[in-house]
């Protein structure tokens, strides 16, 4: 299990394996990861092997993030609202897997309905990060992004909403990919921020998150805002030369100047990531430092909180276990709804929704929702610009390694950096976003990004595969104090 | 300071939420990091002739689903989730009071 | 209403007719069973989306136009966020921001008199589910969720019960016309949300305005606002007007009365915004152009068309634009080349009696136009009296065969002259005492000899051609 799609679906082929071999090993680690690392939900034992087709996911075991709704598997979103909720429908994108032959054996772990970046709020407890388990994995789709670094299986899916593949990923020290909004119908995720909300998928390797979009993606008559993507090529792209590219990196973002008072890791971070635009250099890219407004980039944060808070407190207000999920204690079906939510709900999505609901009172709507979505447009507006110049932006992912448990970053503070949050433009714009392994730090893994513009993903794919060739990260797996 | 605990409550009610003392105050404690945060956009030149972003993408092209049927799903499937059942509906506590 | 002049505004949400809901692919049909016309998005299960329905959109286009609305450039819908067990997405996707139509107006008549009414709005929703209250629980049945709604908000412009009246009836009537909905208020196709304010006639500034929600018949909304007229009037009347409060009240059918239900302070905050999960939809002018040429000729227009061209009364040409499917059967008989006052009187007199009588639609009514010409061409070739026209009408429905069938020589009008003559000859040869009555002045009895030869005659005698024979021998 610790290779990549490419190489388990060679053994296949040749025989050298078995599905069930790799479904019996998958789900023996799923049980060790989730004894160690506390990344399942639900580990499916009854998982069966599949025949191997040419399909490159026949046969093979994946997990599936606990947000998207499979049909007769128990579906939390790790919230006790859903904590005995069994769907009697599959959500598109997993159907597609399934039809391509792929086995899950697990469903994963993850913040509490995808509102959290830290992996610790969900309602069966903490991940803790495979390279040091008193660190986070960050979130929200900690629970796969600790089991494909642990090897439990090759890919696992995962839904992004702020960075939740993408910070995660980077972490665990394995790639997340987000592609273009509404390549991967949304039908049967559960909704955090609909205008946001992007599916995708967490692997080892660059090729190997190309493989399993391609299976995922394409239109769906369920998803409105899902489009034909029949002619992106993901996989069969992803091997061509990147020489005469252009690419670009954020001055204000990049530049340990920028900082006051950098911390040691933010140091060695930047440093690190100066060093990989060599590589790319090195490749034939050619790479440009740009300078964005900063006054539209330290609006990031709350712009996001705004959007994502408002438009989650409307796609949660089905959560009242009338129809689906735990009956509250009340006299009247009012006080009913109102005790499934208030014991249902952690008290971080709780804080989330009152925020989302008062910047969309009718009073308030102008000053905070309809200003938050127009710096959205300038931000996104001032990326698209870029992309006029430039095939892809890219930045380094976070200001280092994993973070300690104890400290929380849930909880907007004055000092929030922005360099923490700019995944989230990708997101605006719905652009395909992949972040990968680019070194480590104190034995830590940390990690580069590459955003490009929408519907270039091939594009995306192909400067992170090239640079991937240059670094020795690819399909790494976790090892507590390396 | 606009913000009090009163209105969290208020709101959080209104949401059929309800919030422990210290969920109220930290919820306090974020309104002022984001009104802060917020406030400083009102000041970006023209910000108000900018139409506000309310979809991910709003430039590729759909089409409208034709008027066609699915079968219903089954009273079985509808109910399976549902802790309080009476024949084949929901069943809940008799709602009085106006509706909307 | 004497000193004070009632403003009236009405909203009206109408059912539109379509295979499948407006948003989920579940059938849009009433359906006896609880939950049989339901699929996952009826039921707000985590992970479901919204899907616009093409022939919503249409509809609610078309209604758009025939309301003289302006329609916008981009289609796309808000949620109108509420809890309540009817609701379980917990919001109301409907159209705050870009209605399928603002501005328009519709002309009404009322007391013979010409009114335009004007229209706020009218938008696209979908319907909630249906609670049926027991003695101490609620069952809830998701069917009716998700049905296709049209929500038109006129501008406070009507001034009477009597004008709120005609003016729904008109939109009924257009509803129907344009076939986007049965608007059947039996079916509950049709409710209003009514809200009454008086002022001085003098006066130019408005009342305090009282909202009543949920009203399911025109008659009801016709008490309720006579109700709240009398009700604020009196209270204004008394110097208590400051008691009139801008409030929620609900019509009670039984008491004819208006029950407070809330305050305006207590209303809710719906947090509209535009739903993330359905794009913006640029309406085609050319789609547009399309359905704007699919709008049939309403009622009114029918009406004076009628009137004009066609020389029928007011009334006759009223009965007839009733309903699209009388007139248009009644331009199938004129273009059939049946006489235009001839038609007319079938139309409103035999047929609408015949199909009131027997509760059936004039679609399935089995006299075609083509088969009723049948029945007059023979009474323009004086073969047919009226009498025995309207039993061979009666016997070709009962029967379900063409009116032909029953005109035969047999019941054919006996209009030859000798064979009446010998037949009167035999009459009044056996009825001499009565003769000789009429002779001495007793010129009642004239119709005692009309009604003997057609008893004979089993009705068949031309009645003209009868009286003047009778005339000529009994004058003698």
């Amino acid at each position: 299990m610790n290779q990549t799609i490419e190489e388990l679906h060679e053994l296949l082929k040749e025989k050298k394996i078995t599905s069930q071999e790799l479904v019996q090993e998958s789900l023996k680690k799923s049980h060790e990861v989730q004894e160690k690392y506390n990344a399942f939900v639900t580990i499916l034992d009854e998982a069966k092997a599949t025949e191997i087709t040419d399909n490159p996911l026949s046969g093979i075991p994946f997990g599936i993030k606990d947000n998207y709704s499979t049909k007769d598997i128990l579906s939390t979103g790790s919230s006790n609202t859903l904590k005995d909720y069994i769907p009697i429908f599959t959500a598109t994108a997993v159907e597609k897997l399934l039809n391509a032959g792929a086995i899950p054996v697990n469903k994963t772990v993850l913040d509490e309905f995808g509102m959290g970046g830290t992996g610790t709020s969900g309602h069966t407890g903490i991940v803790l990060n495979p390279w040091d388990p008193t660190r986070m994995c960050a979130g929200s789709s900690a629970g796969s992004a600790c089991a494909v670094a642990s090897g439990v299986y090759p890919y696992a899916l995962g839904s992004d909403t702020g960075d939740s593949i993408r910070k995660p990923a980077a972490y665990c020290g394995i790639v997340g990919y987000k592609p273009t909004y509404g390549m991967i119908s949304r039908y049967g995720v559960f909704p955090f921020a609909s205008s946001l909300d992007h599916c995708g998928v967490l692997t080892r390797s660059v090729a190997d998150a190309a493989i399993v979009v391609d299976n995922m993606k394409g239109i769906d008559p369920q998803d409105m805002t899902s489009w034909d993507s029949k002619d992106l090529h993901l996989y069969e792209h992803v091997k061509d030369d990147v020489k005469g590219l252009h690419c670009c990196y954020i001055k204000e973002l990049c530049n340990i100047e920028s900082y006051p008072n950098p911390t040691e890791e933010l140091k060695s971070h930047l440093e690190n990531f100066k060093n990989k635009l060599e590589l790319c250099k090195e490749l034939g890219i050619e790479i440009e430092e740009v300078s964005v407004d900063s006054a539209l980039l330290e609006a990031l944060p709350s712009v996001y909180v705004a959007i994502s808070c408002a438009e989650a407190t409307s796609n949660m207000s089905n959560l009242t276990g009338l129809i689906f999920g735990p009956r509250g204690e009340g006299n009247n079906v009012f006080e009913m709804m109102m005790n499934h939510r208030t014991h249902g709900f952690s008290p971080l999505i709780k804080r989330r929704f009152v925020i989302g609901s008062y910047i969309l009172q009718k009073e308030n709507q102008e000053r905070y929702f309809k200003n938050a979505q127009r710096v959205r447009r300038l931000l996104v507006d001032t990326w698209k610009k870029l992309f006029e110049t430039y095939d892809a932006v890219i930045l380094p992912v976070g200001t280092g390694p994993a973070k300690h448990l104890d400290g929380d970053k849930d909880i907007l503070s004055h000092d929030t950096e922005v360099l923490e949050e700019h995944l989230q433009i990708g997101n605006f714009g719905g652009f395909p976003s992949i972040t990968l392994p680019d070194g480590f730090i104190n034995n830590l893994p940390v990690a580069l990004n590459i955003t490009g513009n929408c519907y270039n993903d091939e594009t995306v794919l192909k400067i992170a595969y090239a640079l991937e060739s240059k670094m020795n990260y690819k399909n790494q797996i976790a090892k507590e104090g390396k | 300071m606009k913000f009090t605990s009163e209105l969290v409550d208020d709101l959080a009610a209104k949401l059929l939420i309800g919030l422990s003392k210290e969920e109220n105050q930290m919820v306090l404690d974020e309104f002022n990091i984001i009104d802060e945060n917020l406030s400083k956009v009102e000041n970006i030149e023209n910000i108000k002739n900018v139409t506000p972003m309310t979809h991910c993408l709003d430039d590729f092209t759909f089409t409208l689903r034709g008027d066609e049927t699915t079968e219903s799903i089954t009273v079985e499937d509808a109910l399976r989730n549902c802790k309080k059942t009476e024949g084949r509906e929901v069943e809940v506590p008799k709602v009085v009071g106006g509706d909307n | 209403m004497g000193k004070y002049k009632a403003v009236i505004g009405l909203e009206m949400h109408c059912e539109l007719k379509s295979n499948s809901k407006v948003f989920s692919s579940a059938r849009n049909s009433y359906n006896e069973v609880p939950n049989d016309n339901i699929t996952y998005l009826d039921l707000a299960l985590p992970g479901t989306l919204p899907v616009v329905n093409k022939k919503c959109v249409h509809d609610a286009l078309m209604m758009s136009m025939a309301l003289n609305c302006t329609q916008p450039e981009y289609m796309y819908f808000d949620r109108k966020n509420y809890y309540y067990p009817d609701l379980p997405k917990g919001y109301q996707i409907t159209q705050m921001d870009a209605p399928v139509g603002i501005n328009g107006f519709v002309e009404i008549e009322c007391k013979g008199e010409k009114k335009k009414i004007y229209i706020h709005d009218i938008h696209l929703e979908e319907d909630a589910a249906s609670l049926d209250h027991f003695y101490d629980t609620t069952n809830i049945d998701y069917n009716r969720g998700g049905v296709p709604l049209l929500e038109l908000v006129t501008e406070p412009c009507i001034n009477s019960p009597e004008e709120a009246v005609a003016f729904l009836e008109t939109m009924r009537s257009i509803y129907k016309y344009c076939d986007v909905s049965e608007a059947d208020t039996k079916k509950g196709q049709i409710r209003c949300d009514v809200n009454v304010s008086i002022m001085d006639n003098d006066a130019t500034e408005l009342g305090t305005k009282v909202e009543m929600k949920n009203i399911n018949s025109f008659s009801n909304v016709y008490d309720a606002i006579c109700y709240e007229i009398k009700r604020q009037s009196e209270l204004k009347e008394q110097g208590r007007y400051d008691e009139v409060e801008q409030e929620t009240r609900r019509f009670d059918e039984e008491t004819g009365t208006t029950i407070r239900m809330r305050s305006k302070a207590d209303a809710l905050d719906y947090k509209y915004f535009v739903d993330p999960n359905l794009p913006k939809f640029k309406i085609d002018p050319e789609w547009l152009e399309e359905i704007r040429n699919e709008i049939p000729l309403l009622a009114n227009q029918r009406k004076e068309k009628y009137i004009k061209e066609q020389g029928l009364s007011d009334y006759d040409a009223g009965v007839i634009v009733k309903e699209r499917e009388y007139a248009e059967y009644f331009e199938n008989c004129i273009a059939l080349g049946i006489e235009t006052k001839t038609a007319a009187n079938w139309l409103t007199t035999q047929i609408l009696g015949f199909i009131n009588k027997e509760e059936i639609s004039l679609k399935d009514f089995y006299l075609t136009p083509t088969l009723l010409k049948q029945i007059i061409d023979e009474i323009d070739k004086g073969t047919l009296s009226t009498k025995l026209a309207k039993e061979v009408f009666y016997k070709a429905l009962e029967e379900k065969k063409e009116p032909k069938n029953f005109i035969s020589q047999e019941n054919a009008q006996i209009s030859d002259k000798n064979e009446l003559e010998t037949l009167i000859n035999q009459i009044l040869e056996e009825n001499t005492h009565q003769v000789e009555e009429y002779k001495k002045g007793k010129t009642n009895l004239f119709d005692f000899f009309v009604g003997q030869v057609m008893k004979n005659t089993r009705g068949k005698a031309n009645p003209v051609l009868t009286k003047e024979i009778l005339k000529e021998k009994l004058e003698k």
